[in-house]
């Protein structure tokens, strides 16, 4: 690392976005989960659609666009389908949000699909662990990513489930619990902007709680690989401290990666693709450009993490701060290394 | 005599010194059964209403009354024990009901012309469900029965109290909606008094007369104070008072609303044999930049209802915005003045505030001069409006798109909803939940009420248009619109002008669709298509049986093709069926619909591709329309191309649940 690179936010998403793109592997494997999780659905949705549509006259105007009338009546007459699923999605973007209790009103493709949520969750932590090894190693390979993944694969799921359920009570105490409080409150407003304000800055209390419940989770999962050397309780802590210390930085990096993730949704949406051509080969490019984009998303995300690990370098390295000790000398009664802990990896970029 | 008393005595001092002085400025458009002439006093930090009426009350019956029965609406929101709150479990319309809110109207002197005191005979009365709580109705004796044809006078001094806004009426802040405010004369019939209780799901009926109004407003409301009728007078009133005065013929109730807040905006409505209406809009700052958005919808809707329905016969209509926080005021129809209702984030390709301005204006056609029985016909006000406003928001702005909510922000999404199905598709959900035609208090609850009354009349309407065709239809509502225009129709009287245009009696359709609670749904279950095979077996040939079929039958022809039609639903209407072939042949088919199902074979001739019933789309109460058709050969591009898409937005679902942590 070159003491002369610069450290600002957008910097480090982009060293991290260029790293990303050295080892276009590490979006292959998140891509690969998310298939492969995604695909268990692909069944029942594919037997139940081909059996709703291929036979229905419906079916020719419902090859490039959505028929509402055509998807109410299937939510109504087929309501073990989703269940509520729908409505628990558009209640997430609502101002009162959803509770947990509205979980017991999925059903059928829906309930499946908040379950491969979980196990994406699961899986998250695993390939996180991976992402980041694999990040600090020259020559790393789907192989270092599958070995430093289940390396890190319990603390990681910890930190993952941690994180999860800090971010659930940010959920229920501002957004929800806000939202009760202030019902009425909102309707005694003088007018429907202040009410809209007041939102927006519910919302953005929200997003900032998240995002760093969001960043001491990758800080403390970054350090947690840069620093094998120290005791696991200290690298959980100076995890925390890297986040403290570096909030703006992070929270940059974290924006960026927001930006141009949204951004890429905006084109997708824009274009269209999912709307143009009607020929029964238009499927596959249809496909295609749709894992395209997948790809893409997953390329800017491994990109975050690894921007997210630049953020939390230290630059000059320490490794010109201090000298290191001799190793211990080799004794039969002492482990040479702790099991779990690989030697330093890449000394140059430690915090 | 307390205070009170002496003011409430000086108001009528007031108003009788002032009544006299203007003459009505125009003819009455029927003659007049009741009429008001009321002064009244906003007392702004009571949120209350003191008032001085003159009921002018004339017995159109042929039967001599003895007595008087008035509607004390807003005792509904006195407590908890009302039939409305009872009724209403806590909810109105969309928001909760407040508990520390209340309403109510007090009746302080009552006395005929002659000053006999009819006070101390009120007794209260619960007609509908004899709840003994109830304070919405009341009763006083007369000491000589009214003959028909003669008319009573009765003189009344209220004191109403306005509840925080809901269920149509009351303040927040310094907006008020003060509607069912004063003591109204029920509508006496042949059968007796028609006078019902205030019901969570039902509305208002009353007689037509004249109605004189002066309200005593705070000076901070000078131009700021919308009602029925015209504005006939503004003067200074005693202190910081101001003083309005509005006049209307020939109407059936009179609300009026009042906020310093107001954007006042006019506008002037023209079009030849339809005459000219001056155009109110009170809006609220925040919505004045969407008075084009009103007066356009309004205007459509005065155009479009006023070719098919007769022309609007008043010279004004108001339009009130209310504010943010009194939604519950919005929506709402009264002689003359509606409240419309809107946000400050109104995407253009979704119909809100148009939609809601086209239906509350629709009223004043199905409600204001066709003044059925809301109560007992609610279907005949919001049914039929709602069935001509999704006419006019069609003919004007085509279809409709929904509306995601997303923390606040509105956005219309780029799907299609069309008019009049997609926008009332809540009916299906409970089409045989309850009986269709009945009174609104007796339906099971809020939302088979909201969905028979409106979604599943204007759906009914819509199969009756297309089935009779649109010109048959509009002359009938047009016969039925001048015939009892300024009267109280009921159902049998427009099916008798459906019949009397259309030359057939058209009962069973209303009996069908309205006094049952079946629900509509056609399909078809098979459609096949085979290659026509040769006739085997034992033929008669030159008058001998032999194996084989004649030379004339033994070379098979085309395809043999079979549909069957289903009618999966509780209701049968009649229905046509289309066979679509190969070659672009087509054969269609009527249906009387009776039966369970009906099988459509040929034999011999092109190849089947689709069966299709319905397949123009006129029966609107068809509550399933993806079963309407079936293809011989499968299409299964859209079934692909939508699992793909599910798989690539069920990928974005997993990165997103990833991404927070």
């Amino acid at each position: 690392m070159s003491a002369a690179r610069t450290s600002g936010a957008l910097a480090c998403f982009g060293r991290g976005v260029r790293l990303s793109l050295s080892k276009p592997y590490l979006a292959v494997s998140l891509w690969l989960i998310q298939l492969l999780l995604a695909s268990v659905l692909i069944l029942p949705v594919s037997n139940t659609l081909h059996d709703l549509l291929d036979d229905s006259p419906a079916a020719s105007r419902m090859v490039a666009n959505p028929d509402l009338g055509w998807w109410e009546t299937l939510l109504r007459t087929h309501p073990d389908l989703l269940g509520n699923f729908p409505e628990i999605l558009t209640g997430l973007l609502t101002p009162e949000g959803v509770t947990a209790s509205k979980l017991s009103g999925l059903r059928g493709l829906g309930a499946t699909a908040v379950a491969l949520g979980m196990l994406a969750i699961v899986l998250h932590a695993f390939a996180l662990g991976g992402i980041l090894g694999t990040l600090r190693e020259p020559h790393g390979s789907l192989v270092t990513f599958g070995r430093e993944g289940m390396r890190r694969f319990p603390a990681f799921l910890a930190f993952t489930l941690a994180a999860l359920a800090a971010a659930l009570f940010a959920y229920r105490w501002i957004w929800i619990e806000s939202s009760l409080a202030l019902r009425d409150r909102m309707q005694d407003l003088q007018s429907e902007r202040q009410a809209i304000a007041i939102n927006f800055a519910r919302l953005i209390v929200l997003a900032v709680i998240l995002s760093a419940i969001k960043l001491v989770a990758d800080s403390v999962r970054a350090i947690w690989v840069a620093r094998p050397d120290l005791p696991p309780v200290s690298r959980f802590f100076a995890g925390i401290a890297g986040a403290l210390s570096r909030p703006l930085r992070l929270f940059g990096v974290l924006l960026w990666a927001i930006v141009t993730v949204l951004a890429l949704y905006a084109i997708w949406i824009f274009a269209d693709p999912s709307a143009g051509g009607e020929a029964r080969f238009a499927l596959v490019p249809l496909i295609l450009t749709q894992q395209v984009f997948v790809f893409l998303r997953l390329l800017l995300k491994v990109g975050y993490y690894a921007g997210i690990s630049e953020a939390l370098t230290r630059t000059p390295s320490p490794e010109y701060s201090y000298v290191a000790a001799p190793p211990p000398a080799a004794s039969p009664s002492a482990p040479a290394t702790r099991d779990d802990e690989p030697p330093l990896e890449d000394p140059a970029g430690a915090v | 005599m307390g205070p009170a008393k002496a003011r409430i005595l000086l108001l009528a001092l007031a108003g009788a010194l002032v009544t006299p002085a203007l003459p009505l400025h125009a003819a009455s458009l029927t003659a007049p059964i009741a009429s008001y002439e009321i002064s009244c006093r906003l007392d702004t930090d009571k949120k209350v209403v003191e008032g001085t009426e003159l009921l002018t009350w004339t017995n159109t019956t042929s039967r001599p009354a003895s007595t008087l029965q008035f509607h004390l609406y807003l005792n509904a929101f006195s407590n908890t024990r009302s039939t409305f709150r009872r009724e209403s479990l806590g909810m109105a319309r969309t928001v909760a009901i407040p508990d520390s809110s209340w309403g109510s109207i007090e009746v302080l002197r009552m006395t005929l012309a002659d000053g006999t005191d009819l006070l101390p005979a009120l007794a209260y009365l619960s007609p509908d469900d004899g709840n003994s709580d109830d304070r919405t109705v009341a009763e006083v004796t007369l000491p000589r029965p009214v003959a028909p044809g003669e008319t009573a006078r009765v003189s009344i001094d209220f004191r109403s109290r306005l509840p925080r806004i809901y269920r149509r009426t009351g303040w927040k802040g310094d907006f008020f909606l003060v509607a069912q405010w004063f003591p109204k004369v029920g509508v006496l019939q042949e059968s007796g008094w028609n006078c019902h209780q205030f019901h969570a799901n039902s509305e208002f009926f009353s007689d037509f007369g004249d109605y004189d109004v002066s309200i005593d407003v705070p000076s901070r409301f000078r131009g700021k104070v919308g009602a029925t009728g015209k504005q006939v007078e503004e003067r200074q009133g005693a202190g910081d008072r101001v003083l309005y005065r509005f006049r209307q013929q020939s109407v059936h109730d009179f609300a009026w609303t009042a906020d310093p807040d107001y954007v006042v905006v006019k506008d002037f409505f023209r079009e030849a044999g339809l005459g000219d209406v001056e155009i109110l809009l009170y809006v609220q700052p925040e919505h004045a930049s969407q008075a084009a958005r009103h007066f356009r919808a309004v205007k459509a809707a005065l155009s479009q209802m006023g070719r098919v329905l007769g022309p609007y016969p008043y010279p004004t209509l108001t339009l009130v915005d209310p504010p943010w926080g009194a939604s519950e005021a919005g929506g709402m129809e009264y002689p003359t003045l509606i409240t419309c209702g809107t946000h400050v984030i109104a995407p253009s390709k979704a119909h809100n505030p148009e939609g809601v301005t086209i239906h509350e204006f629709g009223h004043q056609f199905f409600y204001g001069m066709l003044a059925s029985n809301e109560f007992e016909e609610p279907y005949l006000d919001e049914g039929f409006n709602t069935y001509m406003t999704a006419r006019v928001l069609h003919a004007t702005y085509g279809s409709n798109h929904p509306v995601i909510n997303v923390f606040g922000y509105r956005f219309a999404l780029g799907i299609d909803q069309h008019y009049p199905v997609d926008t009332n598709r809540r009916y299906f959900g409970v089409a045989t939940s309850d009986v269709h035609a009945q009174p609104s208090w007796k339906f099971r609850d809020v939302k088979t009420y909201g969905s028979d009354t409106y979604s599943h009349t204007a759906l009914a309407l819509s199969t009756l248009e297309n089935l009779l065709g649109v010109n048959v239809m509009d002359r009938a509502l047009r016969l039925y619109a001048d015939r009892w225009r300024f009267r109280h129709p009921t159902l049998p009287d427009f099916i008798a002008a459906v019949r009397e245009v259309s030359g057939r009696d058209w009962t069973w359709f209303f009996d069908r669709t309205f006094h049952a609670s079946g629900n509509v749904d056609y399909a078809v279950e098979k459609a096949s298509s085979v290659p026509a095979k040769p006739p085997k077996g034992l033929f008669e040939r030159d008058g001998k049986i032999s194996e084989g079929p004649p030379p004339e039958l033994a070379r098979a022809r085309g395809y043999d093709s079979i549909a069957l039609v289903t009618r999966r639903g509780e209701t049968a209407l009649p229905v046509e069926v289309l066979l679509r072939f190969e070659g672009g042949k087509t054969y269609r088919s009527s249906w009387d619909g009776e039966a369970r199902w009906k099988r459509f074979r040929v034999s011999s001739g092109p190849r089947l591709l689709e069966a299709i019933v319905d397949p123009d789309e006129k029966i609107a109460l068809d509550e399933d329309r993806t079963n309407n058709g079936k293809r011989v050969v499968s299409d299964p591009r859209a079934a692909a191309r939508w699992t793909a898409r599910s798989v690539f937005w069920m990928q974005n679902f997993l990165d997103s649940l990833t991404v927070a942590w």
